[in-house]
């Protein structure tokens, strides 16, 4: 009768440790593509992946192409300010507190606003388990980057000008107002 | 009345076979070259006991598939919270067209070929009217070799191109009329798309969280764009639909 309790006990005790040790399913090595690991490079594009496991495919999907157009905005954005900087060095702008801040307020608006022609060039979807694991590819062709830096780099450069002429005249102002201090 | 087991798994068999999607016309997997000034379009219905009904179901579909084709407006929006203990990832779809577009289809187009297979009833149709004398090789086959779209998207200097993919659908029915208008959706995000992120880094001692805000939308109409291809991957149980437009046509 005891052997029978200590089996009883025994037998969940040892089920239980057997699903403990159970976590979400990772993906194997061998199923991860080899694109998503080592994207490619080019000179006129850019490349960057993105993944999502999901127990709905259509969500899994979705969710890696967003991401992996997350990650073209945000190289979009380093690239840019590397352009810039390296356009002011060379004209002689130098890293005055207006250049640097000019550079900054491109860089950025660039990045986040509109990616044209940036495809999601492949796609692989794996199962694990009872979740759908999405990989994606996206690609964004630098010529189309280009362009529209140098769209926003006017845009920013009459804002700066307005900027600067605006300060000019400010002063002007307080300098008028001391001399009616003065004056009274 | 006692159910024998053997009959509940011959009535589990016939209902899975029921809603599954093994021969098809070739026009239904690839949408041939139209003539020039007009499109072909695809309609299709499930089993239906009335022939009658399923034709008319067809021709419906066929009909609004064309009107999407001509005009339709699509509004995509992506919101995705994560703070490292949690993510939500909320995506909505929004697609419309004009009443006018379809009146307008349905006073000038062709029924140029048909279809009846032991799982539903095809229909091709072709606007503008074309001349009825056509003759149009509407062979039926089983699914083909997985194509190439399936895993990367076709690289054209002429065309843009999009992908839907779908799972786990009862109905094939319904499996392919979303996955085609995620295939227009996703040939939507490849044309324009507004990306913006904030990524944020908390360090401490021991641990690095990463919060994120992403947010990607659009809201364009697209003029041309048809569904020109179409693949089942009967292991898996998945649905592929490409779409195309003409680069011209974007906005």
């Amino acid at each position: 009768m005891k052997k029978l309790i200590v089996i009883a006990l025994l037998i969940p005790l040892a089920l239980m440790l057997v699903n403990c040790g159970g976590g979400k399913p990772k993906a194997k090595m061998v199923d991860i593509p080899e694109w998503y690991l080592n994207p490619p490079m080019a000179e006129d594009a850019i490349y960057e992946a993105g993944d999502a496991a999901k127990q709905s495919m259509g969500l899994a999907k979705e969710a890696a192409d967003a991401r992996a157009r997350d990650a073209i905005a945000r190289a979009i954005e380093v690239k840019v300010s590397s352009m810039l900087k390296n356009f002011m060095q060379e004209s002689g702008i130098g890293e005055d507190a207006e250049a640097l801040e000019f550079t900054s307020s491109v860089s950025k608006q660039v990045a986040n606003t509109v990616l044209r022609g940036c495809r999601i060039t492949k796609r692989e979807m794996k199962t694990e388990g009872a979740t759908y694991h999405a990989y994606s590819l996206a690609e964004y062709n630098l010529n189309s980057l280009i362009q529209e830096t140098l769209n926003e780099a006017k845009k920013q450069r009459a804002l700066y000008n307005e900027a600067k002429a605006n300060l000019s005249f400010e002063d002007l102002e307080k300098e008028i107002e001391k001399l009616e201090a003065v004056g009274q | 009345m006692k159910v024998r087991p053997p009959t509940v798994f011959l009535l589990f068999i016939f209902i899975c076979g029921a809603n599954s999607q093994t021969v098809i016309p070739e026009w239904f997997e690839e949408l041939p070259d139209s003539p020039a000034g007009s499109c072909y379009s695809v309609g299709y219905s499930g089993k239906y006991q009335n022939q009658c009904l399923a034709r008319e179901v067809a021709i419906s579909r066929a009909l609004s598939n064309m009107a999407k084709q001509h005009h339709v407006r699509l509004i995509f929006e992506i919101e995705e919270f994560a703070d490292g203990r949690f993510r939500l990832l909320n995506p909505s779809f929004e697609l419309s067209y004009d009443e006018s577009a379809l009146l307008n289809v349905i006073e000038n187009y062709t029924l140029v070929d048909s279809s009846i297979t032991n799982e539903g009833y095809y229909i091709l149709i072709a606007f503008p009217s074309i001349e009825r004398h056509l003759q149009f090789p509407s062979n039926d086959k089983t699914w083909g070799e997985r194509p190439k779209w399936t895993k990367a998207l076709p690289n054209s200097r002429r065309y843009i191109y999009g992908v839907g993919i779908i799972s786990n659908y009862s109905s094939w029915v319904m499996a392919w009329k979303d996955a085609d208008e995620y295939a227009r959706f996703d040939l939507g995000k490849n044309i324009e798309i507004e990306a913006e992120s904030i990524h944020a880094f908390k360090r401490d001692n021991k641990f690095i969280i990463e919060s994120k805000i992403l947010r990607q939308s659009y809201d364009m109409t697209l003029h041309g764009s048809a569904i020109v291809s179409r693949w089942y991957d009967n292991t898996n149980d998945i649905y592929y639909s490409l779409c195309r437009m003409q680069k011209l046509a974007s906005p």
